[in-house]
């Protein structure tokens, strides 16, 4: 890839990820760790995060550990709960200025990050061996405000019902978040016990970008991270799931104005299979851009919806459709999408819709490198995968792809699932 | 053409004014593929009555937003088509006072602000595709309409205001779109698109001289009618609020609750507004930001969560603050952030406090800083209203601990505050 691209290093059970660069006013650290989505680990996987970000042992006071945050020149601090694929993956990132800018902050702003990010994840704020009572309850109640609040956003609800829907036998139903019934149950100290363990199972990989050395990030990161012994962990190649075979129908009724039509079909292409640039450009002309087959039949020509388009999640192999139409249009609209499903797999596809779609998706491949956090998050998808491209390779391949090879994704996309959500109470 | 840099932030800005009136920026960023572009307009939601060159005009609720999706479409088509080949992303978004279009791509840099430049001045509005439109922006307007975030906060500063048009819903409503016709959308046109009222500033990899030599080109093959004299026709607006407290219905997990404060006495020079939007984010950063004794003892007392926030808006024709988030009980909420503010009134602020609150907001705004969108959007914001964003550090500064007392005094006026809630329906 033309410009820095990431040192691979090790320490202990971290992998080590660095890019020197002098391109950015900050240092950007990111550490992913994942175990397997399991029911029984859910709940107790996601509430993690949230405990931990509350306050390490040096500063065990939530305003304590904020106001250090503020001393670092405002560094930015976040966390994540994501499912990937067949993983659960907590994502904690740490934004801060490089040197440069933090005149008189006294120690490296990049030592400083990177003990505090240690300490977040591998030294918590302790009490009798086990968790902080009040950080655990509070942080219970905040995760299930969050799982309650999901009905809040009908964009994202209808999108997770579809999911949870159509893969009603799988982990993969499960919400990233956890189950609210398991909440009560985790205590200070049975979460500790998971956390100990957390610590042995999880696959730890660690990105910092900024003006460093992988020396120097690895010496930091030896003395910041106290992590059990033993080797990185790998991810498991996803488990394949076929279709149900059948198309499923859910309607669902609440007090809206809009109805949401989604729709999830198995596309049975991965990011580590070869045909993955081929399901990017199936993505593209049907649904992911304001000249995709979507926007341009339902919105555009319809004046059916404001938004129209289509997701493709590579880690799992699916893909999903979201719109926002009057509820009164659902047969049209439905029929519309159909169509648009149809002709793909005829290969009813202009040469014009094929360059449009190539010119996007290399485009953005090649913007990826303007953004620290994008190349992070892009190349931890080659990590997880255990199939890793760069950008250029994945543009090369992108250029690559013919008609008759998104003919061929098309073949295996098979749809499963289809979710309204209309307005009015059932009875 | 005019290049300065500010140290302060390590930016670098080239400008030069054309002989038509537009103003052009770059921000050039070394080593960056991409390059952004955003194309603005001074022209948003609240100019909905005005008077060029004498005559008076009051034109529909929501047409500044409609006229933005009509400047998409060409004699020869969908100008994301265009985009799309050139591989670049393409958007625009209309706010109160500003309606901004915008790409970003990582080639074919002159190919696409050719584009930009074009679409943007080349209207094209019939009567079958005005009509055509209505139905896509009722779904827009649909879809906000079941957003509670979008709902509490219109509520609050239609509740804030009686007669500024910041009071409507940027869309506008079913109804008054259904009266816009394209005689009235050429005439808003006209009025506010004559380059005098525009800025185009583009931030990235592009050099400096070769995009404003492509702009200095693409102006002079174009002619336009001499500048119009445009007056802005606001009705007074009475100090007090309209409804101290208003409530909606919508289906949502746990009360929304916002707090606004209106301005009374506003600014109306460029430096004066800076400086009071400066001072007032560090006083609210002091007094609630998230490592404030407030926040944090809110959020162990479960009266707020994450999602809690402020915001503040000041220019010369309105300004208004918003505090809120969830709540599970909004009157206790309300309380207790009284009683705060009117202690610190008493008390003051707390010095080591507003020192932290200092770093905190130039350590973010540098970090923003790599990220060129949102650089070229704040860089534009700032710019409509004379301002310049890279004079914020010396600004923040520059401003001690008294001037932000002095704000908190007299921003927390009692009798010019609402409160917005949306709850759900009672079972």
């Amino acid at each position: 890839m033309t410009g820095p691209w990431f040192e691979q290093g090790q320490s202990g059970r971290i992998r080590l990820h660095v890019m020197p660069t002098k391109r950015f006013k900050t240092y950007q650290f990111t550490l992913y760790a994942g175990v397997p989505l399991s029911d029984a680990d859910v709940t107790r996987t996601a509430l993690l995060p949230f405990v931990l970000r509350r306050g390490t042992a040096a500063t065990p006071e939530t305003r304590a550990f904020r106001e250090r945050l503020d001393d670092l020149y405002g560094a930015g601090f976040g966390f994540d709960v994501m499912k990937r694929g067949d993983s659960h993956v907590i994502v904690f990132q740490l934004e801060v200025l490089q040197d440069r800018f933090a005149r008189g902050a006294g120690e490296s702003l990049l030592a400083a990050g990177m003990r505090l990010l240690g300490e977040v994840v591998t030294q918590p704020a302790l009490e009798n061996g086990a968790f902080l009572p009040n950080y655990v309850d509070t942080e219970k109640t905040t995760v299930r405000k969050r799982l309650e609040a999901i009905v809040n956003d009908k964009i994202r609800y209808a999108a997770e019902r579809c999911i949870e829907e159509m893969c009603a036998g799988e982990a993969y139903r499960l919400n990233a978040l956890g189950k609210i019934e398991d909440l009560p149950r985790l205590t200070p100290e049975t979460l500790h016990a998971y956390y100990a363990e957390w610590l042995k199972r999880a696959s730890f990989d660690l990105y910092v970008t900024g003006d460093t050395t992988l020396d120097e990030a690895s010496a930091l990161a030896a003395e910041s991270f106290r992590l059990p012994d033993g080797a990185p962990g790998t991810y498991p190649k996803p488990a394949d799931c076929g279709s149900a075979g059948e198309v499923k129908t859910v309607v669902e009724r609440m007090d809206v104005t809009q109805g949401k039509l989604n729709m999830g079909l198995r596309i049975g292409v991965r990011y580590a299979d070869d045909d993955y640039p081929a399901a990017l450009m199936y993505n593209g002309i049907l649904g992911a851009f304001p000249h995709s087959k979507l926007f341009i039949n339902v919105r555009e020509r319809a004046s059916l919806a404001y938004y129209a388009a289509s997701r493709y999640d590579g880690h799992k192999g699916i893909l999903t459709i979201q719109s926002g139409i009057e509820i009164a249009n659902f047969e049209r609209a439905s029929a519309i999408i159909r169509e648009q499903l149809d002709a793909m797999a005829r290969g009813d596809i202009s040469e014009l819709e094929l360059s449009q779609t190539r010119a996007m998706i290399t485009g953005q491949l090649r913007e990826l490198r303007d953004s620290a956090p994008e190349m992070i998050a892009f190349h931890f998808n080659g990590v997880l995968s255990g199939r890793s491209r760069d950008a250029d390779e994945l543009i090369r391949q992108i250029e690559a792809v013919t008609r008759d090879d998104i003919v061929r994704v098309a073949e295996r996309v098979k749809l499963d699932m289809i979710y309204f959500l209309r307005d009015g109470k059932e009875e | 053409m005019e290049e300065r840099h500010y140290p302060d932030v390590d930016e670098t800005v080239v400008r030069e004014k054309l002989p038509n009136g537009l103003e052009v920026h770059v921000l050039p960023k070394a080593g960056c593929s991409k390059t952004y572009a955003v194309f603005a307009t001074r022209y948003g939601s609240v100019d909905n009555r005005f008077a060029v060159n004498g005559e008076e005009i009051r034109v529909p609720d929501g047409i500044a937003h409609f006229l933005e999706h009509k400047m998409f479409e060409e004699p020869d088509g969908d100008i994301f088509a265009k985009f799309a080949k050139q591989g670049a992303s393409a958007n625009a978004f209309t706010s109160f006072d500003r309606t901004v279009y915008l790409f970003t791509a990582a080639g074919q840099i002159p190919e696409n602000l050719e584009t930009l430049l074009d679409f943007v001045q080349r209207p094209y509005f019939t009567d079958e595709n005005v009509e055509k439109e209505k139905g896509i922006i009722e779904q827009e307007i649909n879809m906000y309409r079941d957003n509670p975030d979008w709902q509490v906060y219109f509520g609050l500063i239609g509740a804030l205001y009686q007669r500024h048009p910041v009071r409507i819903d940027i869309a506008g409503t079913a109804e008054s779109i259904r009266r816009i016709d394209k005689e009235t959308l050429y005439r808003c046109y006209e009025t506010f698109y004559h380059p005098s009222n525009m800025t185009l500033v583009v931030a990235g990899g592009a050099d400096p001289e070769d995009v404003i030599r492509l702009v200095r080109e693409n102006q002079a093959k174009k002619s336009f009618a001499p500048a119009p004299e445009i007056s802005r026709l606001f009705d007074a607006e009475p100090p007090e609020v309209g409804s101290p407290r208003v409530e909606r219905e919508l289906p949502v997990s746990l009360p929304k609750c916002m707090i606004g404060f209106k301005e009374t006495d506003l600014v109306r020079d460029a430096d004066g507004l800076m400086r009071r939007e400066a001072a007032t984010k560090l006083m609210f950063e002091a007094l609630i930001g998230p490592s404030s004794e407030l926040y944090q003892s809110l959020y162990d007392d479960q009266l707020i969560s994450d999602s809690f926030g402020s915001e503040y808006n000041c220019t010369p024709e309105y300004a208004f603050s918003v505090i809120g988030g969830e709540t599970r009980d909004p009157d206790a909420l309300l309380a207790r952030i009284r009683e705060a503010i009117e202690r610190a009134k008493a008390e003051g602020l707390d010095p080591a406090r507003f020192e932290r609150a200092k770093r905190k907001r130039i350590g973010a705004l540098l970090r923003m800083l790599d990220r060129p969108e949102s650089a070229a959007n704040e860089y534009l914001r700032w710019n409509l209203r004379g301002g310049n964003l890279f004079r914020l550090p010396e600004l923040y500064r520059d401003i001690g601990i008294g001037e932000a007392e002095e704000r908190l005094r007299a921003h927390f006026d009692w009798n010019r505050m609402a409160v917005s809630i949306v709850r759900s329906r009672k079972a």
